[in-house]
C-alpha cells in the first residue's frame, strides 16, 4: 500500500500510539496514506475508533507477526 | 461542536492522578474538549512539584511504576501533565479546596483555572461524558 508516512509505535502502549497518531495526522494533507506501526493489544480497537471519531478513514490492516499495520486515509 | 468529557479528581495519589491524563489525552486526540475538574486531596496534584505516590502499601513500589511505563512510552507525572496541556486539556482546580487547604494561585501548574463548583457543573451538563476517577 502507497503511504506518504509511517509512525512506528512498536513497543508503546495505549494511548502512545493513538498520541503519535493525532500528532502526526495534523501535519498530513487531505487524501494522504499514514502508516502507523504498533504491537500494543489495545491498538486493534483503538486505532479504529480514533478514525471513526475523528472523520479518518482506515483503509487497511495488516498483521505481521506480532506487528499491527494500519494505514489510514487522512481526510 | 466538539464533544466534551468532564472528569472529576477527589484523591491525590499517583493512580488517581495518571488516569485521567492518560485518558484526557486519549480523548483530545480523538477531538474531544477536556476538562478535569481537581478537588479535595486531588487539588494538590495541579500544584508545581506535585510528585503523587501510589496508595497505602503500594507507595514504595511507586518509581518501579514510573519504571515500567517509561520503557512503555508513557512520561512521569509532570511530563504527562504537560503532554495533555499540550494536547489542549483543561486543568481546573477547585476554588474552596485552595480556600480550606491554604493552596494560592501561584502554586498552581500554569494554565490551571480556579472553577467553584456551579461553573463546573455547567460543564458537565453540556458534556456527554462525564467521569468520576477518585
Amino acid at each position: 500500500m502507497e503511504k506518504h508516512a509511517t509512525i512506528d509505535a512498536k513497543g508503546l502502549m495505549c494511548p502512545m500510539p493513538i498520541v503519535q497518531l493525532a500528532k502526526k495526522a495534523k501535519e498530513m494533507k487531505s487524501g494522504q496514506i499514514l502508516e502507523l506501526l504498533a504491537d500494543d493489544v489495545g491498538a486493534k480497537e483503538d486505532v479504529p475508533a480514533w478514525c471513526a471519531r475523528t472523520g479518518n478513514q482506515l483503509v487497511g490492516t495488516e498483521e505481521d507477526g506480532k506487528t499491527l499495520k494500519f494505514y489510514i486515509k487522512m481526510k | 461542536m466538539a464533544d466534551k468529557l468532564c472528569m472529576v479528581v477527589s484523591e491525590g495519589t499517583f493512580d488517581k492522578a495518571m488516569m485521567p491524563l492518560i485518558m484526557g489525552t486519549t480523548a483530545a486526540a480523538m477531538g474531544t474538549e477536556v476538562h478535569i475538574f481537581y478537588t479535595f486531596f486531588g487539588t494538590k496534584l495541579v500544584t508545581k512539584g506535585a510528585k503523587p505516590k501510589l496508595p497505602g502499601f503500594w507507595r514504595l513500589f511507586t518509581g518501579m511504576f514510573e519504571k515500567r511505563m517509561k520503557a512503555v512510552g508513557i512520561g512521569s507525572h509532570q511530563e504527562t501533565m504537560q503532554q495533555a496541556r499540550d494536547m489542549g486539556v483543561n486543568f481546573y482546580a477547585c476554588s474552596t479546596t485552595m480556600g480550606l487547604m491554604g493552596i494560592k494561585e501561584s502554586d498552581l501548574i500554569p494554565g490551571t483555572k480556579v472553577l467553584g463548583a456551579a461553573a463546573f457543573l455547567k460543564l458537565a451538563s453540556e458534556s456527554q461524558t462525564t467521569l468520576f476517577i477518585g
